[in-house]
């Protein structure tokens, strides 16, 4: 039996299943997402362009009453927390993770943030020694943590009005292998043929965000 | 784009991309009714992300990475307390129960069941939905290297589990 055979094989073997849904109840279920505000979700990880100016969307409200200004835009990286409470976190370069990470807890989030300059591409979640993985499954996961399509240039969002009591955020940034790379702003420009994968040359290194639910200790999330 | 046209784009969308992304998820997960909901709900979120999902390069496995990351909503495991199927377990059940049983080759079903998590998603990606490696490589978030390692060893399984069938239909 060659490749071939096996191919077809595996296809006609759910060539029969059809989706039972009309699309009237899939555009039904759509608006409910939207009014929700519920939005497409990764869990554990996160690739972003790196160096290419991510902007996010949102207005801050003026008097924000948090311990810094609502919005801390560096080079690096931005933290803007919106009315809502969630934080939107955006890192472009691998600098100052201690900044972003003590930022975040001025935000009253319990955090810890690690930045690697190893490109790897294995996502296996790396976390500081002092830190435990707290798993409580997919569903929290989601609820703390969201991102829109990187493509539509947001990136990280941390709700941490879902973190259950004793739980903290472990965040890991490193660069991704070189196949992780996105499209440089003027190739993005230019729309691709469905299904098409972007040349190397209309490409830039790309960062690998992985993020994990962590116990909260002094020596882990301060 | 008004509201009407981008809900027409979307329902053509649906209409020529829900079968595809519902066989994909399907050997992925291996219980018909799990895939149908995990589809659904990223179908409903792409049509909540339309502006986005629309341009995206390959929709069809938009949704797909969107429904393998999903995975049972919360609504449906507080309501209808469904866990999802313990695949090793599915492999070992009767084929004939459960209406997607008349509907899937059951022998398939059950060798595609006792692969490995990730080597079922790469074979459907590659296989159902006919992505290259690259594409497949992206929506798993795995090297492109890795995405043929694991083609190669869950076709050499299902080589070895399907053969006696596939010879004994040819014979007859």
């Amino acid at each position: 039996m060659n490749d071939n055979e096996l191919s077809t094989a595996v296809r006609e073997s759910v060539a029969e299943i059809h989706s039972a849904t009309p699309v009237a109840r899939i555009i039904s279920r759509g608006r409910s997402v939207r009014a929700r505000r519920r939005i497409p979700r990764v869990a554990g990880t996160l690739i972003v362009a790196a160096g290419a100016g991510l902007a996010l969307p949102m207005l801050l409200p003026s008097g924000h009453p948090d311990s810094h200004p609502a919005r801390i835009q560096l080079d690096a990286w931005t933290v803007a927390k919106q009315a809502n409470g969630d934080i939107d976190v955006t890192i472009k370069q691998l600098k100052n993770p201690a900044g972003l990470q003590s930022t975040l807890r001025a935000d009253g989030l319990p955090v810890n943030v690690t930045f690697s300059d190893s490109a790897s591409d294995d996502f296996k979640v790396v976390q500081s020694a002092s830190c435990r993985d707290y798993d409580l499954g997919l569903d929290v996961l989601n609820a703390v943590f969201h991102n829109t399509y990187a493509a539509s240039g947001s990136a990280l969002v941390i709700n941490p009005s879902a973190l259950p009591s004793g739980v903290g955020v472990n965040l890991f940034v490193a660069p991704h292998a070189e196949y992780w790379t996105s499209r440089t702003p003027a190739a993005a420009a230019k729309p691709l043929a469905p299904g098409t994968i972007p040349p190397h040359s209309q490409r830039e290194q790309a960062l690998m965000i992985e993020y994990n639910l962590v116990h909260t200790s002094q020596q882990c999330t301060g | 784009m008004g509201v009407g046209n981008q809900q027409l784009d979307f329902a053509e969308f649906y209409r020529s991309a829900a079968d595809e992304c519902l066989r994909t998820v399907l050997v992925s997960v291996g219980d018909q009714d799990t895939a149908q909901e995990l589809v659904d709900e990223a179908f409903a979120r792409a049509w909540a992300s339309w502006r986005t999902v629309s341009r995206h390069p390959a929709p069809k496995a938009w949704v797909v990475r969107t429904a393998l990351n999903t995975g049972i909503s919360r609504w449906r495991r507080r309501h209808r307390e469904v866990p999802v199927p313990d695949l090793a377990r599915v492999a070992d059940l009767p084929a004939a129960s459960g209406a997607s049983a008349r509907l899937v080759d059951p022998q398939v079903m059950a060798a595609l069941a006792r692969l490995p998590a990730r080597q079922r998603q790469v074979v459907a990606l590659r296989l159902i939905l006919d992505l290259d490696t690259a594409r497949t490589a992206e929506v798993l978030g795995i090297a492109p290297g890795t995405v043929m390692a694991h083609l190669g060893r869950a076709m050499a399984a299902l080589r070895l589990a399907l053969q006696p069938q596939l010879q004994q239909e040819n014979q007859s």
